[in-house]
């Protein structure tokens, strides 16, 4: 699914825009130590954290879109890593719960 | 007494690799900082040349690191000597993942000399928690006879109201941090009675000094400091509005 994709399926604005990003799986985590642990590669990570952080844990576990809910603003020191990680950043008002609602079409991360 | 609890080195894998201990206690003497605390990310071991450059410049110093906990809450575990810091760093070390960082994911943790010789490159990923949570951490920097601090509590991310909503009960908290641009009108009551200080929490050089907190205190030790905290008499530098 497509990046474009995610943020129609959620109500969202793409806030970095990255060409190609997509992604095969959901994994929905705030604790980025967890994330790191259990998301997938190529998931679309679902989280509430915007800060540079996160972006280092997508690089890792090889994910390309990142959902911020509740309309959480990307700063401007995220967004420039994005686009630098090749990292697109959808901002949606929906919750965690709503997205992976909204995203149930695919498969969650594979256990690991 | 001016001082600053917060100071990340080169050690950090996000500070700028000028923040030699050399230089930082350069930097913080030329800004009128009195004492100072070296405080990585997860290690601190940094501090015995922090150490060597403190006793060497005549400036005062505490060694510690800012122990990311389970909660991914952001706290300072202070000490009066390295070898306390670096005891608090094998209790972290041996609840952190077993990955080996990449610089070019998350920058680079050089290991330095007081004369800033590269010792060896950190392996660990410092930028990642420990598996330890907060009443754990606290109670293993109580026995090593340190302070135990929570930082940026302003901080929408990696601080206690980040992550708990609140200060929890048991952490034992000697005294809370503000930011540089923390507003104390908003902040002070979320304290919750402790001690506050304010710190530059600097990862480059320019950072050093711009904030501080004051305090008489009978040396720069944990006891002294304690003390001022138990008498809630600090004072902290004005926040800044530009950042």
């Amino acid at each position: 699914m497509t990046a474009r994709e995610i943020a129609e399926k959620t109500g969202g604005k793409i806030e970095v825009d990255v060409e190609g990003a997509s992604a095969e799986n959901v994994y929905v985590g705030d604790l980025l130590s967890d994330v790191m642990g259990h998301a997938g590669d190529l998931c679309v990570l679902v989280t509430i954290q915007n800060h540079l952080n996160t972006l280092a844990v997508c690089t890792l576990v090889g994910c390309e879109v990142v959902v911020l809910c509740h309309n959480r603003p990307v700063p401007p020191d995220m967004a420039e890593g994005a686009k630098r990680e090749g990292v697109a950043i959808i901002t949606t008002p929906m919750s965690q719960y709503e997205v992976a609602l909204a995203l149930s079409s695919l498969p969650p991360s594979p256990r690991k | 007494m001016k001082f600053d609890l917060h100071i990340h080195s080169c050690l950090s894998p996000c500070a700028n690799l000028e923040m030699s201990p050399s230089e930082i206690v350069a930097k913080a003497k030329s800004a009128g900082l009195d004492a100072i605390a070296l405080t990585d990310h997860q290690s601190a071991r940094n501090t015995p040349a922090v150490a060597e450059c403190a006793r060497r410049a005549g400036i005062e110093c505490l060694y510690g690191l800012e122990v990311c906990t389970a909660e991914e809450v952001h706290t300072l575990a202070l000490f009066d000597t390295p070898e306390q810091a670096l005891e608090m760093t094998d209790f972290v070390y041996a609840a952190m993942p077993k990955r080996v960082n990449d610089p070019d994911v998350f920058g680079d943790q050089p290991v330095v000399t007081w004369d800033d010789d590269i010792v060896e490159m950190e392996w660990r990923i410092l930028a990642m928690a420990c598996r330890h949570p907060i009443p754990a951490v606290s109670a293993k920097c109580r026995e090593l006879g340190g302070l135990y601090v929570a930082a940026h509590i302003d901080r929408s991310a990696f601080s206690v109201y980040s992550q708990l909503g609140g200060i929890p009960d048991g952490a034992s908290f000697d005294a809370v941090e503000f930011s540089r641009t923390a507003d104390e009108s908003l902040w002070l009551e979320k304290a919750c009675g402790l001690a506050v200080v304010r710190s530059s929490d600097a990862h480059n050089l320019d950072d050093v000094g711009l904030v501080w907190t004051e305090a008489e205190l009978d040396g720069f030790t944990v006891a002294a400091l304690k003390k001022a905290f138990e008498a809630r008499s600090t004072r902290i530098s004005p926040r800044l509005t530009k950042f």
